[in-house]
């Protein structure tokens, strides 16, 4: 049934839905929609699970790990400086195996206090053994975190469902909303492969020794490759009942492309238009949206941008030292390629400052302009600034 | 559809599947504890080396038949010691410095009283026959402690008592205030009802004894000194001077001797205060005459206090010199004494105040200045060639062969009921002993049947029993962990009043209730000796000390045990031994 | 003492805790009292490495390892999970260090406290960072050298007295323990384990490694600290109601702080100033339990 919902709903019906037992959460802005309508469903009955209002993020995802240890499906949201907080227990989740769904709002990171959209948060967590799911709409949303329990389940890796603060959190749009049944024969009730049990006591998350630490965070790497193909499966069993599918990448007339842009989050969309404008015109130009960042889907992306001669990324993010994150992913996949397209690195729309046509527009130009980047990163949109004294 | 859990490759991760119990932390130790029993210093006080430590467990656990066979093991007269011993295992109670000593005596009358009452027989272990026979001369402490320990070891025994009761001082010495008849003649049944002959009435002259050493294998000479040693001052007769021995026994025999007036009681042992207090039941007054001070008395110090309660009249520092007659009265007349200087025993040393003198006029004169055999052939031979000389007995041999012992007050430097059951004790055992390996192997085999470091002899040592693993260290009151044990009152004797005292021979203590015996018990470190509390158990943080099925079976895993020590520190008492591993 | 009722055994030999170490002698009381049915969350402290390295337990229960800070949340994680399988017999247990308890795990344990979870937060206190190399925490007393108030810069704070802190939470009970106390220790926990909502039991486990210690003296030592007044037995239910266990009798504080050898450079003057500090103390508990010194 189609319903007009917010981003930060969708996110609360798919929890509905997938049964979720016990949610833990802290509040902070742009996330706290997500927990107030769960927190609301708990307690008027239409979800059966238990909601902790925990006193920090450390503490929300440390009640998860104990809640999944013990057996049950878990959920929690959160955003910026309440992810940071999380770190540690980030890499606790993964290594302790607990398939953990959790909403990310991306949101910029203090000082100063922003609380707009900005992907710095959620990619900064990319060596914590998440896998790293970004959406582009409230459809989106809604079907990635159904599928987020399954895949985790399937590898026993925690996974992230990433959505950008305001302009797909606080955005009104039509979604279709499943019904509960044809969700159960997706997601079964949770049957967990460990758990903590008096009648078969161990113990979860010991002391490891050098003997065995290596092979146990190997195991992990092989989860995180499965998880790959697995996506790739239960996408299949999800588009079969409900008609949608995604991919770890979305190539848009990619084939004949000599320029592609690479884009995630609502930025795609945005792209999209701009994608239709440019081909009217006869631009031989293509869109690369990226879902997946972990694991990051190399053969995809180079299936994608293989053939192209100039790739521009639009990174709502910035790894200082570096560049932008998904443009060094992008460079590093590529890498493997005999034949690699140019690629330049855009930074736009930090902060939560609006990424617009126009802006994309003078991206594309600019690629098309030049033959090579004049900077390992360009930042688009830079003002003058007044120092103070 | 596939469910989640179907065809998954298994997960390498950190969950555990063993015990810690593959680490055998063992390996770390250099402390090694050991389950080692003690020996605690009241049992090696005690001339008859009763197992002190485990007779109070026992009874504050309410085995009170099992600590009445455990001192039966080594004293054949409980109810007897538990009235009359003068309990030199409470002067060295390891309690005394926390509170007050255990009340020990009062405990074993308890456990005496509460047999008798019940008509209890022992179970004891008995070696088994043999073929020979010993005849024992005199039914006193000596004598009947002889026959029960060699009826233990196997042999039959015949006792010959020259009066006509058996029992000896303890029938006709001691008053029956103190020791009631009926308590002797339930210790003197069960004594025979071990199979041991008493013939009374049967007066052994010298020439008899040599006939009966050629009817048995030895002959155990316990005849006592029953008579007073004699005052040796001027005036002095036997109208005028009575024997304060012959006064008690006179009165035990059912005589009601005149003692009105005044009568003198020479002397400060026991005999003297029995004598003086004897005369005060009789409607007399007494006055104990001493050379020494009260404090130098060998009385009992309570016995005294009771005495003087009673009326007695203490004076210190008199000796008699002379005595003359005035009419049916006696005037004594008394030297003044005065302390100079020690003696080498630390008693003060008395020398005559000048020529004062002083004067009492009295009805009768009662010695009791010391005691000396019946007879003198009693006494064993001054030549000592060819004799084993004992720490309590002296065997003789015969051109055969055949050993004669002398035991009880004839050898023992300190002459009393315990001793005497010592000396019948050392006397069986070593007669075992030579009958079966030979005198050469006597010292050394009584050596090893030592309690702790002293003169005392374990009968169940020597006869292989359980006590025999004991470590001879006697346990010093630092060894034991006080912060086990609570402040707690030592059980006061209940006793009749004085006024109930001075009209009758009744006896003077009463009985405790069970109740009271068990919390007086309990009261009892049990020094060195293991009572299941489990200290090391609880406190064991390596699940080292292991519990067997059986309650007192204990022992410590050594796969796992790091030789922390805590076993042997939280032991209360004393029997967990901690060494330097690989000694 | 008999405690014949409690011959189950939770805790395995092999375990690597030092010798004579009071964390474990804690541990396996508590766990007789406790039973089968427990779930226990463990906090880094020195029984993250005690409970033994994989693929081994030293623990016959179910046993969740968890992040430092996290005694409190992780158990309200499992508390729920539990209520939501209908789960209502098993009881979860935190099993913490001080530092786990009175500093980095603080806030999640007041937390969890605050939302009455229903479980018990159990805080073994050596009173220092022990598995670390013994730094100092807030529950290390005033006077104690640790390697990090080394030499004369000995620590000069008063110790965090974290029972207070539980009992103005208002949770139903808390509870002090002492590992030289067990009948108390596992009357407490049983008693804890009875009753719905947090409970906080503060037990005090000496460590010989850490208070330069014999190891054979570590039990001698935690007795010596409630003979002392140093740590007084004593339960607050629903924050209100005070019960002392134990009025010990009038030991000077001086000769708990002669034989550790973390006490060993202070003088007398500091000793009698710690002595002025524990009787204000204790003079303060009389106050709340309303009874008269």
């Amino acid at each position: 049934m189609k319903r007009v919902l917010e981003g930060s709903h969708a996110v609360a019906e798919a929890v509905r839905l997938a049964n979720v037992q016990v949610v833990s959460a802290y509040p902070i802005t742009p996330q706290t929609h997500i927990v107030e309508i769960i927190s609301d469903y708990c307690a008027k009955g239409k979800m059966n699970a238990k909601f902790i209002p925990v006193e920090s993020e450390h503490s929300c995802l440390a009640a998860l790990v104990g809640a999944q240890s013990a057996g049950v499906r878990t959920f929690t949201a959160t955003s910026s400086q309440g992810l940071a907080l999380m770190h540690e227990i980030l890499h606790w989740v993964s290594a302790a195996r607990l398939p953990i769904v959790m909403v990310d709002v991306n949101r910029a990171l203090g000082p100063g206090w922003n609380i707009w959209t900005d992907q710095t948060d959620s990619l900064s967590q990319r060596d914590t053994g998440w896998i790293q799911l970004y959406c582009e709409d409230g459809q989106e949303v809604l079907d990635t975190t159904l599928q987020a329990f399954r895949l985790a389940e399937r590898v026993n890796l925690p996974v992230m469902v990433v959505l950008d603060a305001f302009f797909l959190s606080h955005t009104y749009e039509p979604v279709d909303v499943p019904e509960q049944k044809e969700v159960d024969r997706f997601l079964p009730s949770y049957s967990p492969r460990f758990n903590l049990d008096t009648r078969n006591p161990y113990t979860l998350s010991p002391l490891v020794t050098p003997a065995f630490y290596m092979e146990m965070r190997h195991d992990m790497a092989l989860a995180m490759d499965e998880a790959m193909t697995c996506f790739a499966e239960i996408e299949e069993e999800y588009a079969a009942l409900f008609n949608r599918r995604y991919g770890s990448v979305e190539a848009v007339t990619c084939d004949d492309a000599e320029i592609i842009l690479v884009t995630s989050g609502t930025i795609t969309s945005t792209t999209r238009l701009l994608l239709e404008e440019l081909r009217a015109k006869g631009e031989k130009v293509g869109l690369l949206k990226m879902k997946m960042f972990r694991p990051f889907p190399v053969e995809a992306v180079c299936r994608a941008l293989g053939r192209a001669k100039k790739v521009a990324v639009i990174d709502r993010n910035f790894s200082f030292g570096a560049g932008g994150v998904f443009a060094q992913e992008i460079k590093a996949a590529l890498y493997k390629l005999p034949v690699r397209p140019t690629v330049f690195g855009y930074i736009a729309g930090l902060g939560g400052r609006d990424v617009t046509t126009d802006i994309l527009e003078e991206i594309y130009i600019k690629t098309r302009e030049t033959d090579l980047p004049s900077q390992e990163s360009i930042w688009i949109g830079l003002q003058e600034v007044k120092y103070a004294n | 559809m596939n469910t989640p859990t179907m065809n998954l490759k298994p997960l390498f991760m950190p969950r555990t599947h063993e015990t810690t119990e593959g680490n055998k932390t063992g390996s770390w130790r250099y402390l090694r504890p050991r389950y080692e029993d003690k020996t605690s210093p009241c049992s090696t006080a005690c001339p008859a080396g009763e197992d002190i430590a485990r007779i109070e467990m026992l009874s504050a656990q309410g085995f009170f038949k099992e600590a009445w066979e455990t001192i039966l093991r080594e004293n054949p007269l409980p109810g007897v010691c538990g009235r009359v011993c003068f309990h030199p295992c409470e002067g060295v109670c390891n309690r005394e410095g926390f509170d007050s000593s255990l009340a020990i005596h009062t405990i074993e009358r308890h456990l005496a009283d509460t047999a008798a009452r019940n008509d209890l027989k022992p179970a004891l272990e008995k070696l088994a026959s043999q073929p020979q026979k010993i005849a024992i001369i005199g039914s006193g402490p000596a004598g009947l402690s002889a026959s029960w320990f060699f009826t233990m070891l196997g042999y039959a025994c015949d006792i010959y008592e020259a009066l006509s009761e058996a029992g000896g001082i303890l029938r006709w010495g001691i008053p029956e205030y103190r020791l009631p008849a009926p308590v002797l003649r339930t210790e003197i049944g069960r004594i025979e009802s071990q199979g041991i002959r008493i013939f009374t009435g049967k007066h052994i002259s010298e020439s008899e004894l040599n006939k009966l050493r050629g009817n048995y294998s030895t002959v155990f000479m316990g005849c006592g000194y029953s008579r007073s040693t004699p005052l040796g001052v001027s005036g002095e007769t036997s109208e005028s001077v009575k024997d304060g021995l012959e006064f008690l026994r006179s009165v035990r025999q059912g005589e009601k001797p005149s003692c009105q007036g005044l009568s003198a009681v020479i002397g400060g042992g026991n005999t003297a205060v029995d004598v003086a207090r004897t005369v005060i039941r009789l409607g007399g007054k007494a006055a104990i005459l001493y050379r020494r001070r009260r404090q130098d008395m060998p009385a009992f110090a309570e016995e005294i206090a009771m005495a003087m309660e009673e009326g007695v009249a203490l004076h210190e520092l008199l000796a008699p010199g002379a005595i003359e007659a005035q009419g049916d009265q006696y005037k004594l007349i008394l030297r003044k004494m005065k302390i100079e200087g020690q003696d080498k025993d630390g008693r003060g040393r008395i020398v005559p105040d000048g020529d004062k003198t002083s004067e009492v006029t009295v009805e009768r004169i009662f010695t009791a200045t010391g005691a000396d055999v019946a007879e003198p052939w009693y006494n064993p031979p001054s030549d000592k060639s060819g004799a084993i000389t004992l720490s309590h007995c002296q065997i003789k041999f015969d051109k055969e062969g055949i050993p004669l012992v002398y035991g009880g007050d004839l050898t023992n430097v300190t002459k009393n009921v315990t001793q005497a059951i010592a000396s019948g004790k050392q006397a069986a055992m070593a007669i075992d002993t030579y009958f079966q390996q030979g005198r050469d192997a006597i010292e050394s085999r009584l050596a090893s049947c030592r309690v702790g470091d002293g003169l005392s002899l374990s009968m169940e040592v020597y006869m292989q029993g359980a006590r025999r693993l004991r470590s001879s260290h006697i346990v010093q009151p630092e060894e034991i962990n006080t912060d086990y044990f609570q402040f707690e009152a030592r059980v006061v004797q209940p006793r009749l009043l004085v006024e109930e005292r001075t009209g009758s021979f009744n006896e003077i203590d009463m009985r405790i209730s069970a109740n009271l015996a068990i919390r007086e018990a309990s009261r009892c470190f049990n020094c060195g000796l293991c009572n299941q509390c489990d200290n090391c158990y609880i406190f064991c943080p390596d699940v080292a000390v292991i519990r067997g099925r059986n309650m007192e079976d204990r022992h410590i895993n050594f796969d796992y045990c790091k030789g922390c020590g805590l076993c042997a520190a939280e032991c209360p008492r004393n029997a967990v031994t901690l060494e330097r591993e690989g000694l | 003492m008999q405690i014949d009722a409690y011959d189950r055994e939770y805790m395995c030999s092999g375990h690597v805790g030092c010798a004579g170490c009071g964390a474990t002698i804690a541990m396996r009381l508590f766990m007789k009292a406790m039973g089968e049915k427990t779930i226990m969350v463990l906090p880094a402290c020195c029984w993250s490495v005690i409970a033994g390295p994989y693929p081994q337990s030293a623990m016959k229960i179910p046993v969740i390892h968890t992040a430092f800070e996290t005694g409190g949340a992780t158990a309200s994680g499992v508390r729920a999970a539990l209520d939501m399988k209908g789960d209502t017999e098993t009881s979860v247990v935190t099993w913490a260090g001080d530092g786990g308890t009175f500093d980095i795990g603080f806030q999640s344990l007041s937390g969890a406290v605050e939302r009455n979870e229903d479980f018990i937060y159990v805080c073994y206190d050596n009173e220092a960072y022990m598995n670390t190399g013994i730094q100092r925490s807030s529950s290390t007393p005033y006077g104690a050298w640790t390697t990090t108030t080394p030499g004369q810069d000995w620590k000069r704070l008063r110790k965090k007295n974290i029972v207070e802190v539980l009992v103005a939470h208002r949770i139903p009970y808390v509870a002090t323990a002492n590992i030289a106390f067990p009948e108390d220790l596992i009357r407490k926990a049983q008693k804890a384990k009875s009753i719905k909502g947090s409970k906080f039991l503060h037990i005090f486990a000496s460590c010989p490694t850490g208070w330069r210690i014999p190891s054979e003296m570590s039990v001698k030592i935690a007795r010596m600290a409630v003979q002392t007044n140093i740590f007084p037995l004593y339960e607050v239910e629903d924050g209100i109601h005070y019960t002392i266990n134990h009025k010990p009798k009038e030991y000077l504080v001086r000769e708990y702080f002669k034989l550790q050898g973390r006490f060993r450079h202070l003088t007398d003057k500091d000793l009698d100033q710690i002595q002025t500090m524990v009787d204000e103390d204790w003079g303060l508990l009389l106050k709340k339990a309303g009874e008269r010194s």
